[in-house]
C-alpha cells in the first residue's frame, strides 16, 4: 500500500479532498440535469450537411449533389464522392469544421456526391450491378458531360469505397484518380467481428433476405452497436452526461448521434451479394467477382490510387483494405494508416488536421 | 485478435479466458480500492472507471467471438427469420381472405413491370442500333453522291484554268 505520491501529497491529504470533490460533482450534476429538458429542442436544430449544395441529377431515389467551389473550379477533373448504402452520406459533410467535402471544395475541386437515397420495398431486387453499372455509371457520365472532362476522380467511403473500386476496375477509362476511405476489399481476415458473424455456418443470408426483403435498418444498427457494446452502451451515455454542460461537446455529440441513428435499409439483393460474394466467398480480391456479364479484375485499375485506412477500425479492419494496393495494376499508389476508428477517419480532429489536407494535395497534383 | 474463431473443442479455453479477464477486472477494482489515490478524487475515479471499462470491453470482445455466442446468435437469427416467415404467410393469407393485395401480389406486379421494362429496353436498344445503322448508310450514300459530283467541278476548274 502506497503512503505517498510523487507530488509530495500524502495519501491522507488526497483522501481529504473527497468531501470537497463530492460537493463539486453534486453541483455539476445539478447543472447537467437542469440542461436535460432542453436537449430535445437542441437536437431538433441539428443540420444535416454543412457545405452549400444543390441536386443536379436524379434517377429514381438516387440524387447527385453538386458542391460548387467558392471561386470556381481550379482543377479540370471533377471529384465524385461515393458513400455506402448503409447510412446517409452527410457524415462526409457533418459540420463546417468537420467536413471532408468542405476540404476539397475550399481547395477548388468541382465536387459531387452520390446520395443513394432511402430504398423502399420495391428496391429489394436491385443488385450491385444495378447500382454500380447502372446508377453510379450514369451519374458519373452526367458529371463527365457537365464538367466537360473525359474522366473523374472518385472518393469512396466504406461500402462506397468497395463499390468505387469495382466501378474503376470495370470502367478504368472513366476514372482519373481513386481514393478509398476504409474500404473493404479483402475479406479473408477474421479480425473483424462482422467477418466472424457472417460466416456461412452462422448466418444464412439467403433465408434472411427471402424473409425480410431489404435488410432492416434496425438490424444493421444493432449489429454495429454490438461491435463495441461496452463503449456504445455504457461509456458513451456516461460521457454524454458528463459533457451536458459543455455546449460545443453537446453539439458534436448530437450531430454525430443524429447521423449514427439515421440508418437506412439496404436493398435485399445488394445485401445478399455483399455478404455472400464478399464476406463469405471473398471473390473481389481473387478477381472472381462477377457483375452482370463481366468479371471484376482489380488489375485493370491503373489510375493513381490513395488508400486511407483506420488502425482502430472495428467495422472495416485495416487488414481488409491493406492488400488492395498490391492487387491493383497502378504504378502510382499510396497508403495512409491513421490511428483512428471508422468514423474518426472522416470526422476526427486528427483526420481533419492531417489526413484531408494531405489527400487534397495528393489529388491536386493529379487533377 | 487475429485468430479465427475457435472451434467448440476450445470452449473450455474460451471460458477460462473469459474467467481470467473477469478476475483481472476484479483485481484492478480491488487494487484501486486499497491504493491511496495519486490524483485528485474526480480524476482518480475516472481513471478507475476507464480501467474497469477497458477490462470489461476486452472480456466482451472475447465473448462475442466465442462459439457459445455465435451459436446463440445463430439460434436467435433462425427464430427471428422463422417468425418473419410465419408473419409474412399469415398476413398474405389474411389479405387474400379480405380480397386485398398481399405481398405476393405486389411481388408479381413488380416482376411483371420489371420484365416489361427489360423487354422495352431491349427493344429500344435494338431500334437504336437499327437507327444508327440507317444513319450510317444515309451518311455513306450522301458521301458517295457528293464525291462523284466533286470530280466534274474540279475538272471544270482545271479546264477553265488551262486557257488562262
Amino acid at each position: 500500500m502506497k503512503s505517498s505520491n510523487g507530488n509530495g501529497n500524502d495519501g491522507m491529504g488526497a483522501w481529504a479532498k473527497w468531501p470537497e470533490a463530492l460537493i463539486d460533482e453534486s453541483f455539476a450534476h445539478a447543472r447537467r440535469w437542469a440542461r436535460l429538458p432542453f436537449l430535445y429542442q437542441r437536437a431538433q436544430r441539428i443540420r444535416k450537411g454543412a457545405t452549400p449544395s444543390r441536386v443536379v441529377y436524379e434517377e429514381d431515389r438516387v440524387k447527385l449533389l453538386h458542391y460548387p467551389a467558392p471561386d470556381g473550379p481550379r482543377f479540370a477533373t471533377p471529384l465524385v464522392f461515393v458513400f455506402a448504402l448503409v447510412n446517409r452520406p452527410y457524415i462526409l459533410d457533418l459540420k463546417a469544421d468537420r467536413s471532408v467535402v468542405g476540404h476539397f471544395v475550399r481547395r477548388g475541386f468541382d465536387t459531387y456526391l452520390v446520395d443513394w437515397g432511402i430504398p423502399t420495398d420495391t428496391d429489394r431486387r436491385l443488385t450491385l450491378n444495378d447500382h454500380i453499372n447502372g446508377y453510379l455509371a450514369r451519374a458519373i457520365d452526367f458529371v463527365r458531360q457537365r464538367a466537360g472532362s473525359p474522366k473523374v476522380s472518385i472518393l469512396g467511403y466504406c461500402m462506397g469505397g468497395t463499390m468505387s473500386a469495382i466501378f474503376t476496375a470495370l470502367h478504368p477509362e472513366r476514372v482519373k484518380n481513386l481514393i478509398l476511405l476504409a474500404a473493404g476489399i479483402d475479406f479473408a481476415t477474421r479480425e473483424g467481428l462482422l467477418n466472424l458473424w457472417t460466416r456461412p455456418e452462422y448466418f444464412d443470408v439467403d433465408r434472411f433476405v427471402d424473409a425480410f426483403g431489404n435488410c432492416p435498418a434496425g438490424f444493421l444498427q444493432a449489429s454495429f452497436l454490438l461491435l463495441k457494446p461496452v463503449q456504445n452502451l455504457i461509456e458513451k451515455p456516461i460521457a454524454f452526461f458528463e459533457r451536458l454542460d459543455d455546449d460545443d461537446a453537446m453539439d458534436d455529440f448530437l450531430t454525430m448521434e443524429t447521423w449514427l441513428n439515421d440508418n437506412i435499409p439496404v436493398p435485399g439483393e445488394v445485401y445478399r451479394e455483399f455478404v455472400k460474394s464478399l464476406y463469405q466467398q471473398n471473390l473481389l480480391i481473387q478477381n472472381r467477382l462477377t457483375l452482370g456479364d463481366r468479371t471484376v479484375d482489380l488489375r485493370q485499375i491503373t489510375c493513381p490510387v490513395l488508400n486511407i485506412m483506420a488502425r482502430n477500425d472495428d467495422l472495416v479492419p485495416c487488414a481488409q483494405s491493406l492488400t488492395f494496393n498490391d492487387a491493383v495494376g497502378s504504378p502510382d499508389r499510396k497508403a495512409i494508416v491513421l490511428p483512428a476508428g471508422h468514423i474518426g477517419l472522416a470526422v476526427g480532429g486528427r483526420a481533419q488536421r492531417e489526413v484531408w489536407p494531405q489527400a487534397c494535395d495528393w489529388l491536386a497534383e493529379r487533377s | 485478435m487475429n485468430n479465427p474463431s475457435p472451434g467448440p473443442e476450445t470452449a473450455a479455453d474460451q471460458w477460462s479466458a473469459f474467467q481470467r479477464v473477469w478476475t483481472e477486472t476484479l483485481a484492478k477494482m480491488m487494487q484501486a480500492g486499497f491504493t491511496t489515490p495519486d490524483a485528485a478524487p474526480p480524476e482518480f475515479v475516472r481513471q478507475l472507471r476507464t480501467g474497469i471499462f477497458q477490462a470489461l470491453a476486452q472480456s466482451w470482445d472475447q465473448f462475442l467471438r466465442s462459439p457459445q455466442f455465435l451459436e446463440g446468435m445463430k439460434q436467435w437469427m433462425d427464430s427471428a427469420v422463422a417468425f418473419r416467415e410465419m408473419s409474412n404467410e399469415f398476413l398474405t393469407r389474411a389479405r387474400q381472405a379480405s380480397h386485398l393485395p398481399g405481398q405476393d401480389d405486389i411481388e408479381n406486379v413488380l416482376n411483371a413491370v420489371g420484365k416489361a421494362e427489360a423487354r422495352l429496353l431491349e427493344r429500344i436498344e435494338t431500334l437504336a442500333v437499327q437507327v444508327k445503322a440507317m444513319e450510317q448508310r444515309l451518311a455513306d450514300r450522301d458521301a458517295g453522291a457528293a464525291a462523284p459530283a466533286a470530280k466534274p467541278k474540279d475538272a471544270r476548274r482545271r479546264v477553265r484554268r488551262a486557257p488562262s
